[in-house]
């Protein structure tokens, strides 16, 4: 087979075992830590064996192995099972507040690129100099923001004091066919710019010093001897081969974006599922957590594995490590 | 290389098919609600998210706003803390006490067509009663009733193995009624989500849910309590903000039209002189207070009990940490909100440091160490919480303050796991269910640990008479008992504020933060200015 | 005659530079790096010496979410407290939890990361463990552990760490990779050392400047991860730290129309890792000669 169908099968069974990782993990959390949902549902006149009968309904009282081995079995069937508190599937709970939360980390990580990269350029291209500065002063500020407090800024004055953007949520409610669109976009500015902003600030960072470092490799110093463009050794061949490790660093950042989409989500009523991770801790709903994070880490690993993957299409050396 | 090209292509292809897949998409315009506008469509923001909406399993304070324009009460409670007619025209008990009933109006249907009769009332009673749906807290009120029959298609009667004066005025007013038709279709009822297809007795209806996010209503006609028979909205809308920072700048704007869950106490001066938006009190049905575990030396003596209560601030925690925001409670588990009941005779202990220590003097005890429990997600009792400590220091008394998080804060609070216990209740709303459930020994909750033959007694008494005069002597006896022997330490009652666009007019206010000023009589009656 | 070698005096013609010598002289010549460095100085000092410089803000006075004026620098909080006071006393308490939750994790990290660069048989395990743990949802975890283990200022140290080592862990080990198979490394094998010897002796020296801005920027996360923690409901109830503040300013619902109670807070964790993250900075530019300013 050749090197890059083998890289490609390792990285697809590297992604499963992550997954099983991530899964395991909660689960053992869940079970191991203190805290019982049937205390969480209970009413004040819930006596011990209404408990009993909850805790049993729930399977919490069989052995740790047993209801590890149910659940992975139900898994791969893909039943995520059914909420404790909801009485409705996993799946249905999930699947109405995931594709939000992809759509903000996801755009929320294109804006980081494509203003990272320009933002990038000029500070490598000008390093040491006042442009150079003034990117690592934003790249610094930027990721040492904290985003409750961005998010509520923005909101008060883009939102209440100018009415640029609504206040919170992800759409209204009167709005139909291309137009619901439009009103989605909008509402998606403020909290996709919180998010962004954290993440540009690592990422310019990032960015910079690896293109400083390669368009002082030999390759570019030869690029420049033969007589080509500026412009050309910068965006062709330096940015070229930082972008490789930046690349990577961006599978993390989603990571870390969609885990910590929590606090964006509260802060701007987004219907993500970083805060039905909230709510769901608060109400101990055990399925919908697993759930959640399993969800959440399937997201992850397949990010990456495409990231793994565009790097190893780019960069040769990779496929035969 | 342009194998790389095309894999390249090919790769993003994939993950925009993946994207597209589970995006969400754009309602049509066929779910549209036909001709409503602004101005007959209300906006009200809420803090916490809708749960379930089986309103006979236990339900979030959300939930209940939502399912309360659904399925009605039989009964509601007035501006002066007692039960008034709802569903119910008239309810009470046979002379010997052993049967309940419920006289109902004939003018309900269910958005279906079907009327809404007796067999609707005695289907819930019964199937909470066999069930036991989880979360219910009406079921923990039948423990003396049989079963509920349907005898004419206007009365429910209550099968009762012996004289109960709670089932009825509890039952009435903390079950609400569902369709039989609908529900009886269910095995489990604690499998039931009815998350779609709803049948409403109005005044309203759920039409649309986007979930977490907002959740449409929309009018049912004829509803016999608004006026002339047609709910003045045209539709409903509950909207999700998850923090109260933001849901106070959605008013501001104009967002939302009202916020329905109580303002944090901070907020209510700002809010009062915002121009364009009101703020509403609504009397407080509960009240907040502490109990020391008798179960526990030195708490089950008197004095020592009595000396922690001397050691607290009432005033200053009124003041600052409620802002104001709440009144005294007399150290009486039956406040002033329950006008009947209440016995103005009673006096809330004061605050003096130095009785404190003479009373721990008397009682031969020392260095006072305890623990208080409280939950982290009560701001109001976290603010207070280091005061009470700072007070009792005063008095030579160390209380360590356990905040907690609410899940271990309950578990503890059921094993009884503390020296004190500081927490509110929403909702007592009637005086002898009330005392019954606070201070049984097996009262579901006792948090005093208290177990005192004469107050049981006097307890069990006012249970098992319908006498309305014997109750209210009973009662104010056991109150009486309570305040002079210091088994529960009430501190106070907050009422709360809620804030609405000025905009909006005809809001009718019910006591507790349930009915407040959105329940379904407010709700079909309220319009623009 | 004789003239004995050992009696003339030699003048030295120059000074061989110790690599930390240029680093150091570097890093003192970058502006940039002198002024996050004193600033972090003046937050530890700040830390250290906050019963000299506020009062432990406790209880309540009735002056209740007053603006900053002459009496209250920083303005007061939803129960009258002083926030000044709050943010000095948050500054000892954020950048505990900070440095105590950075050294645990960097001495699991650093532990582990060296482990498998050297042995390249466990590497692969252990590298496994690193990469799975890269991919953990952080914040949602931390939310879980922190909800189901209840709130206290170690568990909130332990749960960061626990999340923190990983990352630690990769850059030890990227690091240690570089310098293992390099010949001295060899050498020191061949001449017989014990492992213990060479990883404490060779490979520890050569992965110091990577751990020194690694617990830096470890810290600094800790912080905002704290603050998060905190804001979300979950932090220590009875310590101030920064989180904290902001905690009581959300829930009392004071964040935009009491705007002090949310800005000062917010300006302190700024200030902590802006500083941190430039420290981290101008180390590495003066650690690498490339970037070196001279």
């Amino acid at each position: 087979m050749p090197p890059l169908a083998w890289y490609a099968l390792r990285r697809v069974a590297h992604g499963l075992v992550t997954l099983w990782f991530a899964i395991t993990i909660t689960f053992l959390l869940l079970r191991l830590l203190p805290g019982d949902p049937a205390t969480a549902i209970a009413s004040t006149n819930m006596d011990a064996t209404m408990r009993q009968e909850l805790l049993t309904k729930y399977g919490l009282t069989e052995s740790l192995p047993i209801q590890y081995g149910k659940y992975l079995v139900q898994l791969v069937q893909g039943n995520l099972g059914t909420s404790f508190s909801q009485s409705e599937p996993v799946s249905t709970v999930l699947m109405a507040r995931l594709p939000w939360t992809l759509l903000l980390t996801g755009s929320a990580l294109v804006v980081t690129v494509a203003i990272g990269i320009p933002l990038g350029v000029v500070a490598a291209t000008h390093a040491k100099g006042a442009l150079d500065r003034i990117v690592q002063v934003v790249g610094v500020v930027g990721q040492s923001l904290f985003v409750p407090s961005v998010g509520i800024f923005l909101l008060y004055i883009l939102g209440l004091k100018l009415k640029w953007f609504p206040i919170g949520g992800a759409h209204d409610e009167n709005v139909y066919g291309i137009a619901w669109y439009l009103n989605v976009g909008w509402h998606l500015v403020l909290p996709c710019a919180s998010l962004a902003l954290v993440s540009l600030g690592s990422y310019v960072l990032i960015l910079r010093s690896t293109l400083i470092e390669s368009l002082g490799e030999d390759f570019c110093v030869l690029a420049r001897a033969k007589g080509t463009p500026e412009r050309i050794v910068v965006w062709k061949h330096g940015l070229r081969n930082a972008l490789l490790p930046t690349t990577t660093l961006l599978g993390l950042q989603l990571g870390f974006m969609v885990g910590g989409s929590v606090l964006t989500e509260t802060i701007f009523a987004y219907p993500g599922v970083g805060r039905a991770i909230y709510e769901s801790v608060i109400r101990l709903d055990f399925p919908v957590l697993q759930g959640a994070f399993v969800l959440l880490a399937a997201t992850v690993v397949a990010a990456n594995m495409i990231t793994d993957l565009a790097y190893g299409l780019l960069d040769p050396r990779v496929r035969t490590a | 290389m342009r194998a790389q090209r095309l894999i390249r292509v090919c790769v993003i292809g994939a993950v925009g098919a993946f994207l597209a897949a589970c995006a969400p998409s754009a309602p049509s315009t066929q779910n549209a609600a036909a001709g409503s506008s602004p101005s007959d469509t209300l906006t009200i923001a809420t803090t916490t998210d809708v749960v379930n909406l089986n309103p006979m399993l236990g339900n979030s304070r959300t939930d209940s706003w939502v399912t309360d324009l659904m399925y009605p009460r039989l009964l509601t409670v007035s501006a002066n803390g007692s039960k008034e007619p709802n569903l119910a025209t008239k309810w009470g008990y046979s002379a010997d006490g052993k049967t309940g009933f419920f006289d109902l109006r004939n003018d309900f249907a269910w958005s279906d067509g079907t009327k809404l009769t007796a067999t609707d009332v005695a289907y819930t009673i019964n199937t909470i009663k066999t069930q036991k749906p989880k979360g219910n807290v009406v079921s923990g009120f039948m423990s003396n009733l049989d079963k509920a029959t349907a005898v004419s298609p206007t009365r429910v009667e209550l099968q009762l193995n012996k004289p109960d004066s709670i089932v009825v005025p509890e039952v009435g007013f903390w079950m609400t009624v569902v369709p039989e038709h609908i529900f009886s279709k269910q095995a489990k009822i604690d499998d039931f989500a009815n998350a779609s297809d709803w049948v409403s007795a109005g005044p309203y209806r759920l039409s649309s849910i986007a979930k977490g996010q907002s959740y449409t209503l929309e009018r049912v006609e004829p509803y016999p309590i608004a006026p002339n028979g047609k709910p003045t909205l045209a539709k409903v809308v509950f909207k999700v903000y998850p923090d109260v920072n933001t849901e106070i700048l959605a008013l501001k704007k104009g967002d939302v039209d009202v916020i329905a869950n109580a303002l944090p106490p901070a907020q209510v001066k700002d809010l009062k002189g915002t121009s364009g938006i009101s703020v509403t009190e609504v009397p407080g049905l509960g009240f907040t207070h502490m109990t020391y575990n008798m179960k526990r030396k030195p708490m089950d003596n008197v004095l020592v009990r009595q000396a922690l209560a001397h050691a607290v601030d009432y005033k200053s925690i009124r003041a600052v940490a409620v802002q104001g925001q709440a009144v005294t409670a007399n150290s009486s588990p039956i406040t002033d909100s329950l006008k009947e009941f209440a016995d103005p005779t009673l006096k809330e202990y004061t605050f003096d440091p130095q009785k404190s220590k003479a009373l721990l003097a008397q009682a031969g005890v020392s260095n006072l160490k305890l623990t208080m429990i409280y939950s982290l997600q009560d701001p109001v009792i976290a603010a207070w919480s280091s005061m009470v400590k700072d007070s009792a220091a005063q008095a030579g008394i160390t209380i360590d303050l356990k905040g907690m998080d609410r899940n271990t804060y309950l578990a503890k609070t059921v094993a009884g796991d503390y020296d004190i216990y500081a927490g509110s209740f929403a909702i007592m709303d009637e005086p002898v269910s009330n005392m019954a459930l606070q201070y049984l020994p097996d009262g579901a909750i006792n948090y005093s640990q208290v177990n005192d033959p004469q107050l049981t007694s006097l307890i069990e008494q006012a249970q098992s008479t319908i006498d309305k005069g014997k109750q209210k002597s009973l009662v104010q006896q056991a109150a009486g008992y309570v305040n002079k022997n210091m088994i529960d330490n009430i501190m106070y009652v907050q009422n709360l504020n809620v804030a609405h666009s000025s905009k909006w007019d005809g809001f009718i206010t019910r006591p507790s933060e349930l009915l407040s000023i959105i329940d379904p009589a407010s709700l079909a009656n309220v319009h623009q200015k | 005659m004789s003239i004995v070698l050992a009696d003339l005096e030699t003048e030295p013609v120059g000074q061989q530079e110790s690599a930390a010598g240029a680093t150091w002289y570097a890093f003192r010549h970058n502006p940039m790096g002198l002024v996050a460095l004193g600033l972090m100085l003046v937050l530890v000092l700040v830390g250290l010496g906050a019963p000299l410089i506020a009062h432990y803000p406790s209880g309540f006075t009735s002056d209740v979410l007053q603006s900053p004026s002459s009496l209250h620098w920083f303005g007061t909080d939803n129960l009258g407290r002083d926030i000044m006071a709050e943010v000095v006393w948050g500054t000892r308490i954020s950048m505990t939890v900070g440095f105590c939750a950075s050294l645990l994790a960097v001495t699991f990290g650093v532990l582990i990361g060296m482990l498998g660069a050297y042995f390249p048989r466990a590497d692969t395990a252990l590298g496994m463990v690193v990469d799975l743990s890269l991919s953990l949802p952080v914040l949602p975890l931390m939310i879980l552990v922190a909800a189901l283990a209840g709130p206290s200022l170690g568990t909130i140290i332990l749960v960061i760490s626990f999340f923190s080592w990983p990352e630690v862990a990769r850059v030890v080990r990227s690091q240690a990779l570089s310098v293992v198979n390099l010949p001295y490394m060899d050498a020191a094998r061949v001449l017989g050392g014990r492992h213990r010897w060479i990883l404490r002796r060779h490979l520890l020296p050569a992965v110091a400047p990577v751990i020194t801005v690694t617990v830096v920027l470890t810290a600094s996360r800790a912080v905002i991860a704290e603050a998060g923690l905190s804001f979300l409901g979950m932090g220590d109830p009875s310590s101030w730290s920064w989180g904290r503040i902001l905690y009581e300013s959300q829930q009392s619902g004071s964040m935009t129309s009491d705007w002090w109670t949310t800005l000062f807070p917010s300006a302190a964790i700024l200030l902590l890792v802006v500083a941190a993250t430039l420290i981290a900075i101008a180390y590495n530019d003066a650690r690498n000669p490339r970037s070196r300013e001279d």
